[in-house]
């Protein structure tokens, strides 16, 4: 293949140090040759646009003074997400496999750890781990492992699911759920039942077991918003949605959110206030703007343009993970882009719906947008596993 | 993954993930692009508040400019009910407690109770805070700013309040301002300067009549607020324009001699011993009027009790209010020249002798043999005998005599005469009618608020006044002896101080009414530019032939200067050669009380330049007690005696002197 007049295609290569990565590039056929750049240049644009806007919402009013300490945590958390995620794509996703059953005990432990009361309370929510000037937030790390071990449970069943494994499998993600539940954090708890029906429903649940399980699910709902566990804020925002006014609620809040943010994205038109003119952004009239409601400074300063084109970047990245899944050599690698689909999809749609008014309002970040430590490196370490899976689909 | 096909599902799956993302561009496209133009506006108005500015209220100035009513800077305190309501009792009482011993030390004495009883004071809108003390020096606003955590419901701001240099000069003319009230604030609702609840408004006098000049536009800022409402910049801005002056007819020096000497004569008539022991003279009520006769500008206008605008000046104490409102106080705060309705007494006799000359019932020289007692002519009820005051005798008497010495016979007879005779001339209203001429019986139209009609009697009026109230049957008649006493002012005859001035002014410039004035013109506030002017305005004119005229004015000049006319000691050493002044004098007699003493005048008698009315209630003779008044008046206005003038604390340099009429007849 090569010749001795001109050097190797790949010579140069070959004085990388030994190692994983060294290894890969001195096989021709390696994997990093099929890394899926489509989703790797969306996901770093979208990471780009997060900051620019989170840095809009929160650099304050002070043209000498603007806070930039939003923007450089998070420009700090993007780049730890990108090498974790780099990280993920080096060992091959199959061996996880034997990894998995320690990180979910590891997960568990610290799941208990945080909700028995050694994490730090914050907007009710028993959550975090204070880690010098950051916090973990291990329900964050949970999804990433439970989707794992999901993965390689249904898979080590061979999809043949029946009652007692299907059992088995809810199991695994019901005891990570019910402490993450416990804190409380009703967002992340309705990723993961997103999460175990999308893959159940891959996997090859049974349709009549997956009609059961929804029933128990509307049902659960239902005894869940009417058994007094939600506190009442919790009650008030999940159904201000709908726009019907309970006068039980201090719905102020809950509405003022909803219609705040409504007023954000539909004043933004086709084209929007401007980068750093959105008057609903600047004036801090929209709360949270810069975790949970990063869509509205999206959609005021960019509009239908910019909200648009980010729509369109997450579509693209949806269509790649499902791409991914349809590809991947193995029920394992298609399993685990199922799991990173269902949450990314969960995510964006109840995130962005709500602050459109069509979902209620829970406290689910936009993945790669939304300000967060946790938030952002689960989302890289989840888009690591979709180009780990893509790039080993030939081996 | 094998069952029935999992390729199906993965599609399935992928189905919705595309129809997640189909919803949320739809409904992004139905945000932004289709119902965008509602969330604009939503947006805008989130992110703007409006603000009024108060503008500076104009100035009112009197005729040469002096400025009777001024702006300026003070520091109100307020408390806002709304929140100190919402406090626990203890805390309230605390707060109240606190603010009391705090204006207590800036020697501003108040207890709790008297807060508390201002703050429940009805007369203060609900929706604004309540000022519980103005003035208040700059530190006292200090220490209230600084202790602002524990005074919730306290402030301390700077407002713009009127500022009177003058004190109570002209006080019943000015009017005050106050607070507007919810229903004047609805009925201002599309003013063209709109008003808010905290705004001051004129409530009586000029304040009141010019509100709509003297009002500055408000200017209005907009601030953009972020979302606790907190100001960040302003947006923009409209300057506040200041109102317009007010230029009144009103001299400020005349005023106060006018005002001074009212006051003296008061005083005086209290002291003097009353005509009948068992009715004093009560003296606390009276009023003074000067016209100028050629325009009908009001020179001054005075009325006692008076009353200080400036108490209204950061909001009226409750005991004060209630002071200026109480009976036992003779209304302190009504302008007596136009509020006032009095019988005129023998100041009526000279538009009783016009009627008569123009009925033809007699000329000037015609004479009757007074008598000092009338009978009625074929009396069939009522009084039948009238009597001279005295039932003084005085022989043959013409036009001007009767005039001079005031007597009463002699109109006796005419009002009887109108009555007898009415065949001849036209009916029973024609005495009325031709009384009517000189705007007796309706408002003059003057530019002041609460302006009385007054009321000239006839037998259609009397019938129409029983329909409305029952009388007896006896007083339901008119008979002959009503004009009797309608000839010389008295029964149901009314008239208001004014209404005489103007009268007066009417036969001295030889039969022109004009609308009284106070007001001469309204000037920009900032430029000074005229605005608009008020021009003299005629109401009417009294056909008077000049011989008449000529007779009447001797007849009223004698009453200054004659052996026997009922002012000459009043006038006594007034250089008449020069200046003679045609006046008449009047008691009024009123059932129970000392005679109301009343007169009217002009001079110089033959071109007159002022017409001036007095009216002391309860106080005696109109010789001896009310002429003093129009002397003093007249010995400034002719130059005999310097005009005084306001040294800078703005006292009069020089107390009046008043004349004493001695025991005069009338």
């Amino acid at each position: 293949m090569a010749t001795t007049q001109s050097p190797p295609a790949y010579s140069t290569r070959t004085r990388v140090a030994p190692g994983a990565l060294g290894r890969m590039s001195r096989n021709p056929a390696s994997a990093w040759r099929h890394i899926d750049m489509v989703l790797v240049g969306s996901i770093l644009s979208v990471s780009a646009l997060g900051c620019l806007m989170i840095f809009s919402a929160t650099r304050g009013r002070d043209p000498s003074d603007f806070d930039t300490s939003f923007l450089l945590k998070q420009g700090l958390f993007v780049a730890g997400g990108v090498v974790a995620m780099l990280v993920t794509t080096l060992v091959d996703y199959r061996r996880y496999r034997d990894l998995v059953p320690v990180a979910y005990l590891g997960v568990l432990s610290l799941l208990l750890l945080v909700v028995s009361g050694l994490g730090s309370e914050r907007k009710g929510s028993q959550a975090w781990f204070a880690l010098g000037p950051f916090q973990l937030q291990p329900s964050e790390l949970a999804k990433v492992v439970v989707i794992v071990a999901l993965a390689s449970l249904i898979a080590h069943f061979n999809s043949e699911l029946d009652a007692a494994r299907l059992a088995g499998a809810l199991a695994l993600v019901g005891v990570p759920m019910a402490l993450i539940m416990l804190q409380p954090d009703l967002g992340t708890t309705l990723v993961f039942v997103a999460v175990s029906m999308g893959m159940l429903l891959i996997g090859g649940a049974q349709i009549r077991h997956i009609v059961a399980l929804t029933l128990v699910g509307v049902v659960g709902v239902g005894l869940v918003l009417n058994s007094g566990m939600l506190e009442t804020y919790q009650q008030c925002r999940l159904t201000s949605f709908l726009e019907q006014h309970n006068q039980d609620c201090e719905e102020r809040d809950a509405a003022y959110n909803l219609d705040q943010a409504k007023v954000a994205i539909g004043s933004g038109g086709v084209t929007g206030a401007g980068l750093f003119e959105g008057t609903q952004t600047r004036l801090d009239i929209v709360p949270e703007q810069h975790t949970d409601f990063i869509f509205t400074a999206v959609g005021e300063e960019l509009g239908f343009v910019g909200a648009g084109t980010l729509l369109a970047l997450l579509s693209i990245i949806a269509w790649r993970i499902w791409r991914t899944a349809q590809l991947a050599r193995d029920p394992l690698g298609t399993l685990i882009c199922i799991g990173v689909l269902s949450m990314f999809v969960f995510q964006v749609f109840e995130n962005i719906g709500m602050t459109m008014g069509i979902m209620p309002i829970t406290g689910i970040p936009l993945p790669f947008m939304s300000y967060g430590g946790s938030s952002t490196l689960t989302a890289f370490i989840c888009m690591g596993l979709v180009l780990n899976v893509h790039m080993r689909r030939f081996t | 993954m094998n069952q029935d096909s999992p390729r199906l599902r993965l599609s399935i799956f992928g189905i919705v993930v595309f129809s997640l993302f189909a919803a949320l561009f739809s409904r992004l496209w139905y945000l932004q692009v289709m119902t965008n133009d509602d969330f604009e506006v939503v947006a805008e108005a989130n992110r703007i508040r409006e603000v009024a500015v108060e503008a500076p209220r104009g100035r009112i100035l009197d005729r040469n400019g002096t400025v009777i009513v001024g702006n300026r800077i003070s520091i109100q305190v307020s408390v806002d009910r709304s929140v100190l309501r919402d406090l626990e009792e203890a805390e309230r009482t605390e707060v109240l407690t606190q603010l009391a011993g705090a204006l207590s030390r800036h020697s501003i004495n108040t207890t709790v109770e008297d807060l508390e009883a201002r703050i429940a004071d009805q007369r203060f809108s609900p929706y604004v805070p309540v000022p519980v003390a103005g003035r208040v020096p700059e530190e006292l606003k200090i220490w209230i700013d600084e202790h602002a955590e524990a005074l919730p419901s306290v402030s301390a701001e700077r407002v713009a309040v009127r500022e009177y240099p003058y004190g109570r000069l002209a006080a019943h003319v000015i009017g005050y301002t106050g607070k507007i009230t919810k229903e004047e604030h609805d009925a201002k609702g599309d003013a063209e300067k709109p008003y808010t609840l905290n705004d001051e408004i004129g409530k009586t006098g000029i304040e009141r009549i010019y509100e709509d000049d003297l009002r500055g536009h408000p200017g209005t800022r907009q601030i953009e607020v972020d979302a606790d409402g907190d100001p960040v910049r302003v947006v923009a801005e409209n300057a506040p324009v200041p109102g317009n002056d007010v230029v009144l007819n009103l001299d400020v020096n005349v005023q106060a001699v006018a005002e001074q000497a009212l006051q003296e004569a008061l005083s005086r008539a209290a002291e003097r011993p009353p005509s009948r022991a068992d009715l004093p003279n009560v003296a606390k009520v009276g009023s003074t009027v000067v016209l100028d006769p050629n325009t009908g500008a009001v020179l001054a206008m005075a009325s006692a009790p008076s009353f200080a605008p400036s108490e209204f000046v950061d909001g009226i104490s409750t005991s004060e209010w209630d002071y200026l409102n109480d009976k036992a106080n003779f209304h302190p705060l009504n302008n007596w020249a136009i509020q006032g309705q009095y019988p005129p007494g023998s100041t009526f006799k000279p538009f009783t002798a016009v009627a008569a000359l123009q009925s033809g019932l007699i000329s000037p020289a015609t004479t009757v043999n007074d008598t000092g007692v009338y009978e009625v002519p074929s009396c069939t009820g009522g009084t039948c005998t009238f009597r001279n005051d005295g039932s003084r005798a005085y022989g043959p008497v013409d036009l001007r005599r009767s005039l001079t010495v005031s007597s009463d016979y002699y109109y006796y007879d005419l009002g009887a005469r109108f009555w007898i005779e009415q065949e001849s001339f036209g009916g029973p209203e024609v005495f009325a009618d031709r009384l009517k001429q000189w705007g007796f019986h309706n408002d003059t139209g003057i530019d002041l608020s609460s302006e009385q009609d007054g009321r000239i009697p006839s037998p259609a009026w009397l019938a129409s006044y029983c329909e409305s109230v029952e009388c007896n049957e006896d007083s339901a008649t008119w008979r002959t002896g009503n004009n009797v006493n309608m000839a010389i002012g008295q029964g149901d005859v009314l008239v208001t101080p004014l209404q005489l001035a103007v009268g007066y002014a009417a036969i001295g410039n030889g039969g022109t009414r004009y609308v009284p004035h106070v007001v001469k013109e309204v000037r920009d506030g900032v430029s000074g530019e005229v605005v608009s002017a008020i021009e003299p305005q005629a109401s009417g004119t009294v056909e008077m032939d000049p011989a008449w005229r000529q007779a009447i004015i001797e007849g009223l000049i004698g009453v200054t200067t004659r052996e026997g006319g009922t002012a000459r000691s009043a006038f006594a050493g007034f250089p008449h050669e020069t200046y003679p002044v045609a006046a008449k004098t009047g008691t009024a007699q009123a059932k129970d009380e000392a005679p109301t003493a009343v007169f009217g005048a002009f001079a110089p008698a033959h071109a007159p330049q002022f017409a001036i009315s007095v009216l002391l209630e309860e106080s005696g003779y109109g010789g001896s007690v009310a002429a003093p008044v129009a002397r003093r008046l007249l010995d400034v206005l002719s130059g005999t005696v310097p005009m005084p003038t306001f040294n800078e604390e703005g006292v009069l340099t020089e107390a009046p002197v008043l004349v004493d009429g001695g025991e005069a007849i009338d």
